[in-house]
């Protein structure tokens, strides 16, 4: 078996190495599948990436009325850190709202004017993060009861659930759109390249018949055609792993500022074993099936 | 041992054939270690023969037995076990472009599983044998025609095939080198292999003055032991 296998790889290689244009060919379509089938690995990665911005830029905001104590303030917070749909409550004294309030307006005629009425017009605030946007709903509606009457100033509103909620499911769709075109144009490349590697072994399909003349197996004919669609993905693969490797470092910069933030560098670096995977699963499993699809076709006859 | 009986062939139409009668009802015998020449036009049927020998192609009607095998029973993926029994040679030589002499003669070793250790060697030896051990690292598109033809020998002797099929193995190449090839193929015969060899040269026929069975239209015209070319 070791040495079947061994023959194999080497009869393969030989075709491979010494069918260099048709190799490089072939090597080029299936570069592309592979390409399309990483980038689509990156958009999930960015779509991810925006939708969890998103989330996490939208809050609920509840301001309390100037004369409820701090105390009672946190224990609020503590009932509301309890709630399963909360996922951080961050507790804003009406000191911290100032400060924040005149670091943010720095210069600016707002500013003056605060500083016109000599006293801190900010009240203190809870900003409740829940897990899912259409949680905002729940909690707002919580803090609107009558226990919390007395105590509550204003809830700073669901409707900011409603709004990202909506921009998610704006970001969904986008996402499915991509992936629906992005699987499109993977699928012609599979197309393409079954295509290519058919046409590379019909120019070989009198070469098969003498190998069938000269007695030899199906199995022996086979093996070779095989290992030389897997190197063929091999190199594509390579190939494409070497641009998913050279883009984001080179670019990063202008990458992100085109996907509004989605840092490709990290994401190649956190994900480095599964886009060399990917790529490697993607340009081997295309070489070997095409190969397979089109050598069987000679050998059935 | 080889045997025709009532052997007809026939290829269905296509687009751009009609149909085709082959073969029409043939019968004769090859014993083991004979050299039997089929004569013929182009056409006549040659080629078909030797293709049922191979199990290329099932005969339509009528039996074709190799040893004690019908060849209509043998499935397409076991035709390899036949196969290996025989050695073909070939008028367009039917080398392997992307390989050199060494390793188109070494495949059908290996396809057959040869001991490993033995390839060099045997491989060596029959080079040796048709004449070409100083071109053992030459691709096919770099030998001359009649060079191709002996790498085709050579691959078709390697694993000792009982029998040996030559279709117009002359057909390509001038008179001084078909003339080696056939003195070739009649030391081949002496060592005890069977030669089947179809031609449809004059000067061949005549030179071998052996067995020749001559095809007309897909019919068996004449059969005569050290014959001579009539057509």
């Amino acid at each position: 078996m070791i040495k079947y296998i061994r023959k194999m790889f080497k009869n393969g290689w030989e075709y491979f190495w010494r069918q260099g244009f048709l190799s490089f060919a072939t090597a080029l379509v299936i570069f592309i599948a592979t390409i399309l089938g990483t980038a689509l690995y990156f958009f999930q990665g960015g779509v991810m990436y925006l939708t969890q911005e998103l989330k996490d830029k939208i809050d609920i905001s509840v301001t309390f009325k100037e004369e409820v104590a701090r105390d009672s303030i946190l224990s609020i917070r503590e009932e509301l850190v309890n709630l399963p749909e909360v996922k951080n409550v961050e507790y804003i004294s009406s000191e911290e709202a100032y400060d924040s309030f005149v670091k943010a307006h720095e210069g600016d005629k707002y500013l003056e004017a605060l500083e016109l009425i000599s006293v801190n017009p900010f009240l203190p605030s809870l900003r409740i993060q829940t897990k899912q946007p259409s949680q905002y709903k729940q909690i707002s509606e919580y803090l609107k009861q009558d226990q919390f009457k007395d105590l509550v100033d204003e809830v700073n509103d669901y409707k900011r659930g409603v709004m990202i909620e909506r921009l998610s499911s704006l970001t969904n769709s986008v996402s499915l759109a991509g992936i629906l075109v992005t699987l499109f144009l993977s699928l012609i490349a599979v197309v393409v390249t079954f295509n290519t590697l058919r046409l590379s072994i019909y120019s070989q399909k009198e070469e098969i018949g003498i190998m069938r003349l000269v007695g030899a197996k199906n199995s022996f004919i086979r093996g070779p055609f095989l290992v030389q669609g897997m190197l063929c993905g091999v190199f594509a693969a390579a190939l494409s792993f070497f641009l998913f490797l050279i883009i984001p470092f080179a670019f990063n910069e202008q990458l992100q500022t085109l996907f509004l933030g989605f840092d490709c560098l990290l994401f190649f670096k956190n994900n480095f074993f599964w886009v060399f995977i990917l790529n490697l699963v993607i340009g081997i499993g295309l070489g070997l099936i095409s190969s397979y699809f089109a050598v069987r076709k000679y050998l059935k006859d | 041992m080889i045997e025709f009986k009532n052997v007809t062939k026939e290829y269905p139409p296509n687009l751009v054939k009609e149909k085709k009668t082959a073969l029409k009802n043939i019968s004769f015998e090859i014993k083991d270690g004979e050299f039997v020449t089929l004569c013929g036009r182009s056409g006549a049927g040659k080629t078909t023969i030797l293709k049922l020998i191979s199990c290329e192609e099932k005969p339509t009607s009528g039996l074709v037995m190799f040893d004690d095998t019908n060849t209509a029973d043998v499935k397409k993926s076991d035709a390899y076990l036949i196969r290996q029994k025989i050695g073909f040679i070939f008028q367009d030589y039917k080398l392997l472009p992307y390989k050199t002499v060494y390793e188109n003669v070494a495949y059908a070793l290996e396809a057959f599983d040869f001991n490993e250790s033995l390839v060099k060697d045997e491989v060596m030896q029959v080079l040796e044998l048709v004449g070409l051990e100083n071109k053992v690292d030459h691709f096919p598109k770099e030998l001359s025609g009649g060079e191709q033809q002996r790498v085709s020998i050579a691959r078709a002797l390697i694993h000792r095939p009982k029998i040996i099929l030559a279709d117009e193995p002359t057909g390509n190449l001038d008179p001084y080198n078909a003339r080696d090839i056939i003195k070739i193929l009649l030391k081949i015969n002496e060592s005890g292999s069977t030669v089947i060899l179809s031609t449809h040269s004059k000067d061949t026929v005549n030179f071998l003055e052996k067995r020749v069975i001559t095809l007309e239209d897909g019919r068996i015209i004449r059969d005569e032991e050290n014959g001579v070319f009539s057509l």
